[in-house]
């Protein structure tokens, strides 16, 4: 019995999975994880087994498009449950799912990421590059008004971008922007139509304005970062009430521009600082469905009640950097080792649930259109390992934070098989993550470090500044002059076959140097009651868009 | 009353050496503020803007006198994440939390009393054995199987009781209190064991004690003789084993408070900690112990109260 209180008794072990959608913000252990590693696992086992298995299994986009397609039927309010945001809600500087998915109810982009990677024209109608992919204009739709009346012109969208560009503004899209658009290029040519006049020749420069860069919502002209208290928006759903501590209530914005949408009268989202709380809830019908679910714990619920769990691939890694410019892995062969010692889909089923997808050792998700397709799959080679090493023995420290401990447990136990030893350094996220960018942090600086990364609209956003000579996130301190010309050549191609040429450049060079070990591409799942709604899915970056959800006929 | 006002005096000299303790273990937690608040990614410019905006340049001393005055004063700051008051912050949580504590705290103390009555009048026979046996495995059960047995049971199968302990907006106290049923149950069974004990205890030694004999001898029946002697002197031991539970009850929660969804002090503790906002865990953590100083004075002021051979030692 307790003698005296102790506020931080039994910190479960944190897992890899965090809640934030970009890696702006430092995955220091979450509220969210504190008790994954003593209650998540027991609790999922004892929902399931507790369950009645008479319900519908986990399904696929297609299916859920097929159930899309029947006739929705109005009303309703979707009551949905969320990790509360550890930050004011503010889409300029926002990062945690849980304010990306409040603000993408209320709030729109010029162009939505779609769950394939495809791009959806939203406030944009269309867009086209000009002078060889260093200008870019964007053709506005017409009849769209903010929920206070405003109507949405080019002048909006320039202010919106104007304020994400300056550097006061500490926004994350500051570095999505980094040397492809600077403050002052972005200007109006008419009340339709905005030009982004960029730094350099970008062909995937419509990712960086859709929703794949979350920050870059349209906000109105005199917005002051008091989004909860004024939440003026072009999307469906209109803020109604915000509480830092138990959620938010929404309701259907009747002056939405398409006709017909949203379904919804409404949508509530409930905060849960722990999962366990969120999916018991869900469990015993207190929400409809998930903004954030983790496959861990929502895998074993498939076929339990009207539980169903969308599954779809995501472009977020764990990087298993090596230092190129320091001895063990100064040696090409060394790194190549480590590579083959590794069973990737073992990695998938231990620390992904098995719903990621292999990765080989470059940074191109199968999701991202220009994905090589001819690199040949790098999978356990134990002869290739004793071959490269040469009977050298081969030891080194693994350096991580808390979100990774799975992945090092994992790979220090593969790795041992392969005769190769690995010394753990778990540090704190905030130590991890500190000290001088330029100098000393840790996860820039150790000989080898795991890293995790959510997921990108480009694969530019990932080599330029990981492995193009002197990124400012090159923590293996790659240099490869054919590689960075490649780099630039990608991102100034203006067709898709000179893009998937440079892309296989790249990829090729990184799965031969290897100073990046990218073993799994993460996926993600959205866990929701299928007996009542219907049109929800999950996302690669869990975003939300719950225009076309409905009730179930 | 010499005493009381003697610990009066001392609960704010206490709570300065507190205030130094806090603010400067909280100053030396390892990690960069305003690297911590705006991510990995955010450039050296932005976080070193940041830093100044935030006065985390100016020297230590300076910081602390500014925040131990605005921290008398009421002027507690404004929350470095969520952007709020800091002090509206806390206070909304503390007053859930002792929601939460009350309803918990009267369901404890007759459980716990009853049960330590029960095996101490029945000491050294099965009953005894069962109640010290069940209080003491409960006991020592984690709070988060026990929360999510109940949980799973109550919730999701049976669906007799909310999942959340935070009710709507707006609800009755009934319903609010019905929300709250749940986590409060759990406290009970994690509490009752150590509760009990110190009355079992407590009620074995007035049992066997000469005036509890005296007592049954001039024909008292044993209801009697424990109704009018035993249970006084059971509670008494068991006041401070009551206090350290409330100290727990109030600001000890961090696992209830998270898988019940209960908004309460732990977890703001917690929270802020994690996310580096130190003018919420700063003021949290000052909060949190001038409540422990009150509870432990109360205890002791309880403690006197029911047992006249200290009020009599002091007097003397």
């Amino acid at each position: 019995m307790r003698e005296l209180p102790r506020p931080f008794d039994r910190p479960g072990p944190p897992v890899a999975a965090k809640h934030v959608i970009s890696a702006a913000a430092v995955p220091a252990m979450t509220r969210r994880t504190l008790l994954a590693g003593t209650g998540g696992g027991a609790l999922a086992l004892l929902l399931a087994a507790c369950g009645t298995g008479d319900g519908v299994a986990s399904q696929t986009g297609a299916d859920t498009t097929a159930k899309a397609s029947a006739p929705p039927r109005p009303g309703g309010t979707l009551r949905a449950g969320s990790p509360p945001p550890p930050t004011a809600v503010d889409p300029v500087t926002m990062y945690d799912g849980s304010a990306i998915a409040i603000v993408q109810l209320v709030a729109e982009y010029l162009i939505w990421l779609d769950r394939d990677f495809s791009l959806k024209p939203r406030l944009a109608e269309k867009w086209e590059s000009e002078e060889g992919g260093k200008r870019w204009a964007f053709t506005l739709r017409q009849g769209v008004t903010f929920s206070d009346g405003t109507p949405l012109d080019a002048e909006t969208v320039k202010a919106s971008f104007d304020r994400l560009l300056d550097p006061d503004s500490k926004s994350a899209a500051l570095s999505a922007f980094d040397t492809v658009l600077a403050k002052g290029g972005v200007s109006v040519r008419d009340a339709a139509t905005v030009v982004f006049t960029l730094e350099r020749a970008f062909s995937d420069f419509p990712y960086l304005v859709s929703a794949g860069n979350y920050n870059a919502v349209i906000l109105k002209k005199d917005y002051a970062g008091n989004f909860t208290k004024k939440p003026i928006g072009t999307g469906p759903f209109l803020l109604e009430s915000y509480d830092a501590a138990s959620g938010a209530t929404f309701t259907r914005n009747p002056k939405y521009w398409e006709p017909g949408k949203p379904y919804l009268d409404g949508v509530q989202i409930k905060f849960y600082a722990d999962d366990q709380a969120d999916l018991l809830a869900l469990q015993s019908g207190e929400i409809d469905a998930q903004i954030l679910s983790r496959p861990q714990l929502v895998g074993p619920l498939k076929g339990i009640g009207d539980i169903t769990v969308d599954q779809v691939q995501g472009t977020g890694l764990t990087a298993f950097t090596l230092r190129t410019d320091r001895a063990p892995f100064d040696r090409k062969e060394a790194r190549q080792a480590v590579a083959y010692a590794l069973d990737r889909p073992g990695v998938n089923a231990t620390v992904y649930d098995g719903i990621g997808a292999l990765g080989n050792d470059h940074l191109f998700a199968p999701l991202f259109p220009a994905a090589p397709g001819d690199v040949p799959q790098r999978a356990k080679d134990p002869a290739k390992v004793a071959e490269l090493l040469g009977g050298q023995p081969l030891s080194f420290t693994l350096t991580y934070d808390p979100p990774s401990k799975d992945y090092a447990l994992t790979v220090q136990n593969q790795l041992k098989q392969a005769g190769i030893q690995v010394e753990l350094e778990q540090r704190s996220s905030a130590d991890f993550y500190g000290g001088d960018q330029d100098k000393d942090t840790p996860w820039l600086f150790s000989t080898a470090n795991l890293v995790g990364w959510a997921g990108r609209a480009t694969p530019s956003q990932f080599v330029i500044p990981m492995v193009k000579g002197g990124g400012v996130w090159n923590g293996s301190k790659y240099a490869n002059s054919a590689l960075d010309a490649a780099a630039d050549a990608y991102d100034a191609a203006q067709t898709d076959d000179e893009r998937k040429a440079q892309a296989e450049i790249i990829a090729k060079a990184l799965h031969e140097d290897v100073p990046v070990i990218v073993s799994v591409w993460s996926g993600t799942v959205r866990a929701y009651n299928a007996g009542k709604f219907t049109g929800i899915q999950a996302h690669p970056s869990s975003y939300v868009d719950f225009s076309s959800v409905s009730q179930v006929v | 009353m010499r005493f009381l006002l003697r610990r009066l005096v001392a609960v704010p000299l206490t709570l300065l050496g507190v205030s130094v303790l806090v603010f400067v273990t909280t100053e030396l937690v390892p990690g960069d503020v305003a690297r911590t608040i705006l991510g990995r990614e955010a450039s050296a410019e932005s976080v070193a803007r940041l830093r100044g905006q935030l006065g985390l340049e100016r020297p230590l001393p300076a910081r602390y006198a500014d925040w131990l005055g605005g921290f008398v004063t009421g002027r507690w700051g404004e929350s470095y994440t969520l952007r709020v008051p800091v002090r509206d912050l806390v206070l909304d949580r503390l007053s859930a939390s002792m929601l939460l504590a009350a309803l918990a705290f009267a369901l404890l103390v007759p459980v716990a009393v009853t049960l330590g009555l029960v095996a101490g009048v029945n000491h050294d026979r099965p009953m005894d054995r069962l109640v010290s046996v069940t209080g003491l495995a409960l006991g020592a059960t984690p709070e988060f199987v026990t929360g999510v047995i109940l949980l799973v049971v109550f919730a999701v199968r049976l669906r007799w009781f909310p999942a959340s302990a935070k009710a709507p907006d707006g609800s009755s106290l009934l319903a609010r209190l019905g929300h709250l049923a749940l986590p409060a149950f759990s406290l009970v069974v994690l509490c009752t064991g150590y509760v009990a004990r110190h009355v079992r205890a407590g009620a074995v030694t007035a049992i066997e004690s000469p005036y509890a004999s005296a007592a049954e001898l001039r024909g008292l029946t044993r209801w009697q003789v424990v109704r009018r002697h035993v249970l006084r002197n059971s509670t008494i031991s068991a006041t401070s084993a009551l206090g350290v539970q409330l100290q727990f009850l109030l600001g000890g929660l961090v696992t209830v408070e998270l898988l019940f969804n209960h908004p309460g002090i732990g977890a703001l503790l917690l929270s802020s900690a994690v996310d580096k906002d130190l003018p919420t865990l700063q003021a949290t953590a000052m909060v949190l112990g001038l409540l422990y100083m009150l509870i432990v004075l109360a205890a002791d002021v309880a403690f006197r109260l029911l047992d006249p051979r200290i009020r009599l030692g002091a007097a003397s």
